[in-house]
């Protein structure tokens, strides 16, 4: 298991790879669904289903399919490949990354896993993450109507910002 | 520093380099903006799990709905810059330029 959780670590850091050294914006999108994909799985390993499943649905589900439709709208009808310059150049930043960090941390205590799953703690008959968003409608309500109210704002903010200089013509695309 | 803090602050600083370093396409970069979020979403997921602490369970799900937000805007001008010039190639955006 300790395995497991440790390629999945490794993949989420792939996933990143891949988005920061993109060719292509295609790509760029099939690293983030490997990132959201593993990172979620991550989650699930550690015992933490509840903000897992809200990972997926709402970033994956949502978020993503918006991109990927609007990817489809901007990248060029010819992309590029893997196999470039680029992708050595970032490999090249990633090491540099991760050699800064093993270094900043200690080289010995890197290879532990530095967490325990949301059973381990008590007794608990409600679970952890469970337990933890419920409060947003006891004590964070508060938060809970601003972020709603930010979330209507932004439908506006959208409207707006697509309408464009000549006031909603129809234009080139 | 422990496997998972390592994986996660190398995710976050690659995506960071990746949205400095953007080369052609605007979307390349709001992606890579994605991708920091989403690091900084399993961050703070992990860290109440850690600490046995349920109540900072909130952070991770109010910091997706405002990045949400956050998406849904950069998406709306990437399609603006679209509509405008034709496609999103960063060097259309050259109005500041002297």
């Amino acid at each position: 298991m300790t395995y497991f959780m440790f390629f999945l670590g490794v993949c989420f850091v792939l996933g990143g790879l891949a988005v920061a050294s993109n060719p292509s914006p295609y790509y760029g999108v099939i690293g983030l669904v490997l990132g959201s994909v593993v990172g979620c799985g991550w989650l699930l390993s550690l015992g933490a289903s509840f903000v897992s499943l809200v990972l997926f649905m709402v970033y994956l589900g949502g978020m993503l399919v918006v991109f990927v439709y609007s990817v489809s709208l901007a990248a060029d009808p010819f992309p590029g490949a893997w196999g470039d310059w680029r992708v050595v150049g970032y490999g090249g930043g990633f090491l540099l990354v991760l050699v800064v960090g093993v270094t900043v941390g200690g080289p010995l205590e890197c290879w532990e896993l530095g967490a325990v799953t949301v059973d381990s703690g008590g007794v608990f008959s409600v679970r952890l993450d469970f337990s933890g968003v419920a409060m947003f409608y006891s004590y964070g309500v508060g938060m809970f109507l601003v972020a709603g109210w930010g979330l209507l704002l932004t439908l506006f903010v959208v409207l707006e910002l697509v309408r464009g200089l000549s006031r909603g013509a129809i234009r080139a695309v | 520093m422990s496997f998972l803090h390592l994986s996660f602050y190398s995710a976050f600083t690659l995506s960071s380099l990746g949205l400095a370093f953007h080369r052609t396409h605007l979307v390349s970069a709001l992606l890579c903006l994605e991708s920091m979020m989403l690091a900084m979403y399993i961050t703070l997921s992990v860290w109440p799990i850690e600490n046995q602490a349920a109540s900072f369970t909130l952070m991770p799900v109010l910091m997706l709905s405002f990045s949400a937000c956050e998406a849904g805007t950069g998406l709306a001008m990437l399609v603006a810059s679209t509509r405008t010039h034709g496609s999103d190639h960063l060097h259309n955006l050259n109005l500041l330029q002297c």
